[in-house]
């Protein structure tokens, strides 16, 4: 009974996946499934079509620099985080998650009037900007698990052993810390690619990302290429998924083990 | 470790400082989807291979894309805009646009008179808005704009909520009146009311209303229905004959503050010319301004193609582009309230 | 600590200027056709008083709160699946499906319902593309994953001793349920509904495609007086509102720390 509950609810889960990697494939501008055959002209299409390259391209930018930036900080605090007073570092901690309150448009608008004032919005200055405020509460949260689950004695035996501060962190911390800070790393990576409601208050024609170009081409055409554009995203992202699962065990970071 | 991660933050602090510039490019407003794509297929790249410049695009709809002129007056992010003949009022009385120089417009000379719309405005092309649907979900045919009040369309219609100036000329029409006296028509539009299932806010909205037949009867442009034919949806477009399809022109205007304006004329007569006037007409299968243009036989007579005079006065109803202009933002305001809600 | 908190804070600082602004833009006077504002004043909170304003704000309190209804029971046994399964394999699969979609990204995810409920695989008896009950289900799939994660790190809580003296003193898989998992549960059912609730308040991008104009949730109305109208005083009031009432509700929760993407 459970088993059969669960089952149609996974199809629901699933089915509007399934529905556009099947219309992607048909040859002709209607939407239909099954499709009445197989074609690749809408793939072509999202690669030839130049508002996607050049979203590609600061989709690439923006996220590479958000990362970039995103991480180290991260990572910083939530040492900082563990090394302070359990109280203090809760209150912290709540200030550092906060951002991920704040419902997209608020924050959308909020950027676009500081970047208008400061006439910034040509560049991808506010993009970066906004996308690393967005996914800094993700590398917090994941690396903050990582950092927790340390064992301090290690590092102070590195120390008692004649290691420099930095020489402890480098060699002991750091690679104790990998399996978390990767996770750290792909939930960043995610959340900025696919990050839209911010970006679509604070991008231009020639600055927005490729969640916001797809939008844009839903509002304005009815041919199946962003469910060609839609499948590799979701070929893409099944990949990193279960890859991510069975190297760093998700499971483990979600729920409790007994 | 720490030498990388430095090294890393700079390189990223950097990234910003690249600032997205675009190449010495025409830009041109226009609404998307179709319409951009036949405006570059046809317009733009010819434009590029004979000056060499490339032409980009701000897509958008008729009043989203003048908001955001009257929010870059003086400084435009466009060069050329393509807008209805009434809304481009709206750009004019905001001083958004600049007087076309027709000193550098030789091919407007071949152009129809109606086509000069005013000293800033261009006609490019010119269609109807008239009833679209399709016949295999709606078996009796229609063939007049009252038979839109049949009782068997109930839950059937669709039509655009950005500008009712089509439908409220119908109903004003239909009572005796007109344009300016279009009160008289409220009482038949709200009648009309339990028949409406959808409207809708962009072209595409409006074609997948067709295809997926929750709106199988709509108030549509003529170049809009024909696409959807060119996709291989069968649907009919009615010549009605109680009133005429309600005629449209979109204008092409060079825009006030434009750094560009030697570029955007040659763009502005190139579309003029027989050559492009024809192509133009065969893509959008729409009305051309220059009657040089040749309009393929299998189009004559079909609604929204004018090429005659007196085809412009039997098939087209032309809503005065002032009066239009003027009572657009109380129509909109009446019809959102007692139809749309 | 402080050192190394510094440079998050520096970003988290950023942030709030950006939100400071906002603030500060709510009571500034708007002049229609120009990014200028005038002086200090409170019409634009009391714009949203207006009849077709208040609507939407009605009408994303009733979508959030059907939305939160049936996203707790239709991922409930899913939820429960995946925190007692004793398979390391289906548990693996389940996580899998659950987080994918996910991490596909708002559009994606809602132009697939704009395929599913434009008719594409059966023809509806009533028309769900562009009406309320189709962005109601497209806003019930989008916060699934959420509350299966939070509902199933709760359920795993929970110790399955307690559900196995139940059935041994002779409660029927129901009345164990009834009585021993579902009450145990409950935290887990709170905080997932009120993130749940939160969230959709503020959701954006399904009601924008699925809602094809005629639904209009806060968020919604946000973009068309920022973006359309330009009217950045009156998007910000109403940003403010959704801002308040997601803070307080999140904050009545304590929960900060959810596994998730943000506005669906």
């Amino acid at each position: 009974m459970l088993r059969l509950a669960v089952l149609a609810l996974l199809a629901f889960m699933t089915l509007p996946t399934v529905v556009v990697v099947a219309v992607s494939f048909n040859p002709t501008a209607i939407l239909s499934f099954p499709p009445t055959g197989l074609s690749l002209r809408w793939y072509v299409n999202v690669v030839t079509y130049p508002q996607f390259q050049r979203a590609a391209w600061n989709s690439l930018l923006v996220t590479a620099g958000a990362v970039a930036l995103a991480m180290p900080i991260g990572t910083a605090a939530a040492l900082g985080l563990a090394r302070g007073r359990p109280r203090a570092a809760s209150l912290w901690a709540t200030v550092l998650l906060s951002p991920l309150v704040v419902p997209g448009v608020a924050a959308g608008l909020g950027f676009l009037i500081v970047g208008a004032a400061l006439g910034l919005l040509r560049s991808r200055s506010v993009l970066i900007a906004a996308h690393v405020a967005l996914v800094l509460p993700f590398v917090v949260r994941s690396a903050w698990v990582s950092v927790r689950n340390l064992d301090p004695t290690l590092e102070r035996a590195a120390a008692s052993l004649g290691a420099t501060p930095w020489r402890a962190f480098r060699r002991v911390t750091l690679p104790l810390l990998r399996p978390g800070l990767l996770a750290a790393l792909l939930f960043a990576v995610i959340v900025s690619l696919n990050e839209f409601v911010v970006s679509l208050f604070i991008s231009t024609r020639l600055t927005e990302i490729l969640p916001v170009a797809m939008f844009t081409y839903v509002v304005n055409y009815t041919d199946p290429t962003i469910a060609a554009l839609s499948t590799l995203f979701i070929v893409g992202t099944f990949l990193i998924v279960w890859l991510a699962d069975r190297f760093l065990d998700l499971g483990g970071v979600f729920l409790h083990h007994r | 470790m720490l030498a990388r991660l430095v090294v890393a933050s700079l390189l990223a602090l950097c990234l910003p400082v690249a600032t997205a510039h675009a190449q010495n490019s025409l830009v041109v407003s226009v609404w998307g989807g179709n319409w951009k794509d036949t405006v570059d297929r046809v317009i733009g790249k010819a434009f590029t291979a004979k000056t060499g410049m490339p032409v980009e695009f701000e897509v958008g709809g008729t009043i989203d894309r003048l908001a955001k002129a009257r929010v870059a007056k003086g400084n435009p992010l466009v060069d050329i805009t393509f807008t209805t003949s009434h809304v481009g009022r709206l750009y004019i009385s905001d001083g958004l646009f600049a007087p076309l120089d027709m000193a550098r417009l030789p091919n407007a000379k071949e152009t129809a008179r109606e086509a000069l719309r005013s000293e800033y405005q261009m006609g490019g092309w010119s269609y109807v808005y008239t009833i679209v649907y399709r016949p295999d979900l709606v078996k009796e045919e229609i063939t007049k704009w009252s038979d839109l009040w049949r009782p068997s369309l109930k839950g059937k219609i669709a039509m655009p909520d950005f500008d009712p100036s089509h439908i409220i000329t119908i109903a004003a029409l239909m009572e005796g009146g007109n344009e300016t006296t279009w009160q008289k028509g409220q009482e038949r539009l709200k009648a009309l009311k339990p028949s409406i299932v959808a409207f809708y806010s962009t072209d595409a909205q409006s074609q997948d209303l067709m295809k997926t037949g929750q709106a199988p009867v709509q108030v549509m442009l003529s170049v809009n229905g024909y696409h959807l034919q060119e996709q291989g949806i069968a649907v009919k477009l009615v010549q009605p004959k109680d009133f005429p399809g309600v005629v449209g022109i979109d204008c092409m205007s060079v825009m006030a503050g434009t750094k560009k304006a030697d570029a955007a004329h040659q763009f502005i007569n190139l579309a003029l010319s027989k050559e492009i006037q024809t192509e133009l007409a065969k893509a959008l299968k729409a009305g051309p301004v220059n009657g040089g243009a040749t309009v393929p036989a299998a189009y004559h007579g079909q609604p929204g193609i004018f090429l005659t005079p007196a085809e412009w006065k039997e098939r087209a109803y032309s809503i005065n582009d002032e009066v239009r202009a003027k009572n657009l933002p109380a129509w909109r305001e009446w019809f959102t309230a007692n139809i749309v809600k | 600590m402080r050192l190394l908190l510094t440079p998050a804070l520096l970003v988290v600082a950023v942030f709030a200027a950006a939100l400071s602004a906002l603030l500060r833009y709510s009571v500034l006077e708007f002049v229609p056709g120009s990014l200028q504002t005038g002086g200090l004043t409170v019409a634009n909170f009391t714009g949203i008083m207006s009849r077709q304003y208040l609507g939407a704000v009605w009408d994303t309190v009733l979508l959030s709160l059907a939305t939160t209804a049936l996203t707790l029971v239709a991922s409930y046994p899913v939820a429960y699946a995946l925190a007692r399964t004793p398979s390391a394999r289906v548990r693996s699969a389940l996580l899998v499906l659950t987080l994918a979609p996910f991490f596909t990204g708002a559009i994606v995810r809602t132009y697939a319902w704009m395929l599913v409920l434009g008719n594409t695989v059966v023809t509806w008896p009533v028309p769900m593309l562009f009406t309320p009950r189709g962005v109601l289900v497209g806003l019930v799939h989008f916060s699934m994953p959420t509350m299966i994660l939070l509902l199933a790190a709760a359920i795993s809580h929970i110790d399955p001793a307690y559900e196995r003296a139940a059935a041994s003193l002779g409660a029927s898989p129901a009345r164990v349920f009834r009585r021993v998992t579902l009450p145990l549960s409950m935290p887990g059912i709170v905080s997932g509904s009120v993130i749940v609730f939160a969230w959709t308040l503020s959701a954006f991008a399904t009601p924008e495609l699925l809602g094809g104009g005629r639904v209009k949730m806060i968020a919604n109305v946000v973009r068309d007086l920022a973006l359309d109208s330009f009217n950045w005083p009156g998007g910000a009031a109403f940003a403010v509102v959704a801002l308040a009432v997601t803070m307080a509700l999140l904050a009545g929760v304590g929960r900060l720390t959810a596994p998730a993407d943000r506005s669906p």
